[in-house]
């Protein structure tokens, strides 16, 4: 039996139905995310399994017990809020210690696990400070510390880094990894960041409308996109008809698929042994850091992701030949 | 420039509208003699002596913080516990309070007053309570914006849930988090209200009258029997009022940094 189990899950507020048949099976250790737009109902399951907000329907089990009736305080559940929620009256030492507290560990223990959590999220020196004296990045350590210090059985993140700049979000991406993986915790992370849930995750579920459209690794939701929300949202995927698509490539494609996925890295300059040729007239080309995004107009607008060191720059206005793998060409459903 | 020197000048004539009266009255209640010149003949601490030891004054000075410490204590205990819980819990209703808060402010005291006798002399519960139980109803509005700003200022719905969270109970987490935290919002509102039952005079007179007389009742009895008495006891009243004052301002600058109160 999985570690956690989400079976059936509903959600109502009065009419609006706000999660739909959320079935989740989470092991032991898993780095897990919830990603989606906002408003999907990501932050509501994780409020569900913390306790703070009650299901319409449907059951939540945590190493095989039933939550139901287990108030927050003792499902030893941690949580790490987007606003980190840190005691403004308190040092960062109180607020790492306070679960302590209210398990009642003796002070000595207290003493050694602050300690111990502080040199982890490298806080130490920052022990006496308080909540408000800290940036954005050290608040966001400090509330992890204080959900990990009391050891919960798994730890839900909700949203914590989306408050932060790009930089300092992907060193704590990297951190929170590295922690989950020293402590071989069950971690849940709600994010509407694509890149950040493929940084981090071992699976990771991605939502639309409050139900659960696809879960998988983070390898095969991006290569593997089941529908066009799902291409959409997990990178810059060229999604196209079949009608325009077949009459791009002067052929049939196979299946039954309405709608076809492309991802741009898979587009090409070179031509290589069986694949699919199709033409285009380049428009526009952008630079994002070591990637050149070039957007080209055939039959439809269709864009080609190159890396800048190796990449050929495309004159604009002038048509050239592209290429893509029969393979990388998706089926939607 | 010739704009800005009307400005200045308009802002002077404000300035001087707003604290002349202030400065002549103190002025009058440390003169010893002040009637055909423009300063004050001499200066004296006479009056302010002789109302200290008036125990007519002592007693309305203790009815007076009586009443509105007993008021402001009422509505602590009754009004900040039920605005705790809609404010956190049941959001949807403070459009209630919110209704009440208007209404505060709509009934001229003259008219509470008439209503408050013509519904509660035949009950048989006595005025003075009446009085306490309109005065508590009449800080609401204080009470409520002074908390609501100080729960909302720190997002007190999710430190509640996250010390539930670390194994705190709701009474725990309220008492050692949301207390310490919102106190000072909580105790500027509770002085800014007391500051304004202090100064209270139409209801206290009409429904109660001398039969309880507070600091208000004695001063207008002393209006026609000694003006530096009545100026003494203004200058009193303005003391506290400015001591209260710097207190909310102490306790407002504190929360908006570090709250280690």
């Amino acid at each position: 039996m999985s570690y956690i189990v989400i079976e059936g899950l509903h959600k109502k507020y009065g009419h609006s139905t706000v999660l739909s048949n959320i079935d989740m099976r989470i092991e032991q250790g898993e780095f897990i995310t919830l990603l989606g737009p906002s408003g999907c109902g990501k932050s509501t399951i994780l409020r569900i399994v913390a306790g703070l907000t009650d299901a319409t329907a449907g059951c939540i089990q945590i190493e095989g017990k039933d939550m139901h009736d287990i108030q927050p305080k003792d499902r030893q559940v941690g949580m790490v809020f987007q606003s980190y929620a840190l005691f403004p009256n308190m040092t960062v030492k109180e607020n790492v210690a306070f679960g302590l507290h209210m398990q009642k560990v003796n002070n000595a223990e207290i003493e050694q696990r602050v300690q111990e959590i502080l040199g982890i999220v490298h806080l130490t020196e920052k022990a006496n400070a308080y909540p408000k004296e800290l940036s954005g990045g050290q608040q966001q350590r400090v509330a992890l510390a204080r959900a990990l210090i009391v050891r919960p059985k798994v730890l839900l993140l909700d949203e914590p880094l989306s408050a932060l700049d790009a930089q300092i979000r992907k060193k704590l991406q990297e951190d929170l990894r590295a922690i989950q993986r020293q402590l071989n915790m069950t971690m849940i992370l709600v994010t509407h960041d694509q890149e950040e849930a493929m940084a981090v995750s071992d699976k990771i579920f991605v939502m639309s409308n409050g139900e659960i459209a696809q879960s998988g690794t983070p390898t095969a939701i991006y290569t593997k996109p089941e529908s066009e929300f799902i291409a959409n949202f997990i990178g810059h995927y060229n999604v196209l008809p079949r009608q325009v698509l077949e009459k791009m490539i002067g052929g049939v494609l196979p299946g039954d698929g309405l709608k076809f996925a492309i991802r741009p890295e898979a587009i090409h300059a070179q031509a290589m042994e069986g694949d699919i040729c199709f033409s285009g007239v380049a428009k526009q080309s952008l630079m994002s850091g070591n990637v050149i995004r070039t957007t080209f107009e055939g039959e439809c607008m269709f864009t080609m992701e190159q890396l800048h060191q190796r990449g050929q720059l495309f004159e604009i206005g002038k048509k050239y030949e592209c290429y893509v793998a029969k393979e990388d060409v998706i089926a939607l459903s | 420039m010739k704009k800005r020197g009307f400005a200045d000048f308009f802002f002077l004539f404000f300035v001087l509208y707003l604290v002349l009266p202030i400065v002549a009255t103190t002025l009058y209640a440390f003169s010893s003699k002040w009637n055909k010149t423009i300063l004050p003949e001499g200066l004296t601490f006479k009056w302010l002596a002789t109302l200290f030891q008036d125990a007519e004054f002592i007693q309305a000075f203790g009815r007076s913080v009586l009443l509105s410490g007993g008021a402001v204590g009422v509505a602590m205990f009754v009004i900040v516990p039920a605005i705790f819980v809609i404010v956190l819990y049941f959001p949807q209703y403070e459009k209630f309070i919110q209704v009440a808060v208007v209404m505060v402010y709509s009934f001229p005291g003259v008219i509470l007053a008439v209503g408050l006798i013509r519904v509660y002399t035949t009950v048989g519960v006595p005025m003075i309570l009446v009085v306490l139980g309109a005065y508590v109803i009449g800080i609401l509005p204080y009470i409520y914006q002074g908390t609501r700003n100080s729960l909302r200022s720190v997002d007190a719905r999710q430190l509640l849930d996250a010390a539930q969270l670390l194994g705190a109970s709701k009474r725990q987490a309220f008492m050692t988090i949301l207390l310490p935290t919102v106190y000072p919002g909580l105790f500027a509102g509770a002085l800014l209200s007391f500051s304004v039952l202090f100064g209270e005079f139409v209801l206290i007179n009409l429904v109660v009258g001398s039969r309880f007389e507070t600091v208000q009742i004695y001063l207008m009895k002393k209006l026609s029997s000694s003006g530096h008495i009545a100026s003494a006891v203004v200058f009193i009243y303005l003391v506290l009022m400015g001591l209260l004052t710097f207190v909310i301002a102490l306790l407002t600058k504190r929360s908006k940094g570090v709250t280690n109160i």
